[in-house]
């Protein structure tokens, strides 16, 4: 009896986060994070272009997915540590080196934000490639009075860190393999 | 013949002498109000505005900006010409879709984390009455004769219809999947809806009381201007304006803009459409009629100008 009272409470839980998740806190946060990289703008495509394989994301241990590089293909990524990311692609544009995709699922505790998209471009600088990587995101925390591991702040420098340390290993992961 | 010709020439250097059209926009991480002159495409001021702001409504008459800001729960009564917040109405919630009745007063707010829109008296600073629509009310119109007001009801996929005689909901019309902008016609008889989860636009015949069309347009369509016979779509992941014509619904273009796309609205001529790209922080004025990018203008951090950001001037 007390098993099925927790069991349901735990369903009460489950709604009414969910219910919480479809919402978002006031202010949409942004970044935008560059780096140069010493490799033809083809080469760094083949690297980071192809939404199935997000293992030059550092943090990631595994990508599985469905629909490879087309609008609505998805993909779920495990995390070192076990923790568990989902994705949709949006936009894909081979010609342009460009992809735009969003969160689909995310605990805030393994990224602090609310209805995050991004996008992907590579652009060729004359041998050399810069790859551009922005963040649109609300904090993780859908109301006023965010506590301070769920606020902008938190959410901003959460995905800045996650930018910066994975811009950082593909310019070197790169750059090593030419 | 001849007094023709002196008429023609009269009135071009009448126009010539007038002051251009501004564009009021609200930066919501900037904390501030650019306005825009659309002569120049120079930024003119810079007026602060705490809170976050991010939804605007012009008045008529193009005096008076009401300005919302969702952190600080307030509306922000801004003097168009002097450039400066005349007042600040302490509001509650999460005051974001706003819309001034034709005659300059009440002001409208929605409140996007609760069910209600709140009627505002400018005047008193004061609310005067919480209207009970679905949840998460966003954009907000009222029909040109100010009759009708028009609530988006994101979480609850519809529109509400409130009679602003006796301040109710008289009817609710089923829309698209998350409908956040809302546009009514210069005859007040369709409203359109921007629909950011079912990337569409539905369109709703207002006498009808029922949505006869539905287009397809690009990715988290945020809101909706109406110039030329056409509706320009801002389609915030997809980085452009879509086009479709208002008579048979078909598309007509997708111009590329500035990132996220946001507040869109149409000059008072028709001839141009301004899109307020949140990412870039700039502005995109379209040619109406080419629906070529004619410049990108600068203005601050984050904006947004989520309703009618455009004033004609005196």
């Amino acid at each position: 009896m007390k098993v099925q009272f927790l069991a349901a409470a735990a369903a009460v839980a489950v709604i009414a986060l969910a219910g919480a998740a479809d919402a978002h806190g006031p202010t949409r946060q942004k970044t935008t994070k560059t780096i140069e990289i010493n490799a033809p703008a083809d080469k760094v495509w083949a690297v980071i272009g192809n939404f199935q394989d997000a293992s030059w994301i550092p943090v990631v241990e595994k990508t599985e997915g469905t629909g490879g590089n087309d609008k609505g293909a998805t993909r779920k990524l495990t995390l070192k540590g076990g923790a568990v990311i989902e994705e949709e692609l949006d936009t894909y544009d081979a010609a342009s080196k460009t992809l735009h995709y969003r969160i689909t699922s995310v605990d805030v505790k393994t990224l602090p934000v609310n209805n995050y998209s991004s996008k992907l471009t590579v652009k060729d600088d004359g041998g050399k490639s810069t790859v551009t990587w922005m963040g649109a995101f609300y904090r993780g925390y859908p109301n006023n009075d965010p506590p301070p591991e769920l606020s902008d702040e938190a959410a901003v420098k959460a995905v800045d860190g996650l930018y910066e340390t994975t811009l950082a290993s593909v310019k070197e992961k790169v750059e090593k393999g030419s | 013949m001849f007094a023709r010709a002196v008429l023609v020439a009269l009135s071009l250097v009448v126009a010539g002498h007038a002051r251009a059209d501004e564009a009021f926009i609200v930066n919501q991480t900037g904390d501030s109000v650019t306005v825009l002159d659309l002569s120049s495409g120079k930024a003119v001021a810079t007026i602060p505005v705490s809170g976050k702001p991010a939804g605007i409504a012009l008045s008529r008459d193009g005096a008076t900006a009401f300005v919302t800001s969702p952190e600080g729960r307030s509306l922000a009564v801004i003097d168009t010409a002097d450039r400066q917040v005349a007042k600040r109405i302490p509001l509650e919630g999460g005051p974001l879709g706003v819309a001034v009745h034709p005659s300059g007063a009440p002001v409208y707010v929605a409140d996007w984390y609760g069910s209600d829109i709140l009627v505002v008296d400018p005047a008193a600073g004061r609310i005067t009455k919480r209207i009970a629509v679905g949840k998460s009310p966003s954009g907000l119109a009222l029909t040109p004769d100010g009759k009708l007001l028009i609530s988006a009801d994101r979480e609850a996929d519809q529109i509400s219809v409130i009679d602003v005689a006796s301040e109710t909901q008289i009817a609710t019309i089923p829309v698209g999947k998350h409908p956040f902008g809302v546009t009514i016609d210069q005859d007040g008889r369709r409203a359109y809806t921007a629909n950011v989860e079912s990337d569409d636009v539905s369109v709703v015949d207002l006498g009808m009381r029922k949505t006869i069309g539905t287009v397809k347009v690009g990715d988290r369509p945020y809101a909706v201007a109406l110039a030329g016979g056409k509706a320009f779509v801002s389609d915030q992941y997809a980085a452009q304006v879509s086009v479709f014509d208002i008579a048979n619904l078909q598309a007509a273009a997708a111009i590329a803009v500035g990132e996220y796309p946001e507040g869109v609205q149409a000059s008072p001529d028709g001839r141009r459409v301004y899109s307020v790209n949140w990412f870039s922080n700039t502005v995109s004025e379209i040619d109406a009629t080419t629906l070529k990018v004619l410049r990108e203008m600068e203005v601050g951090d984050g904006p947004r100008s989520f309703g009618t950001f455009i004033r004609k001037t005196p």
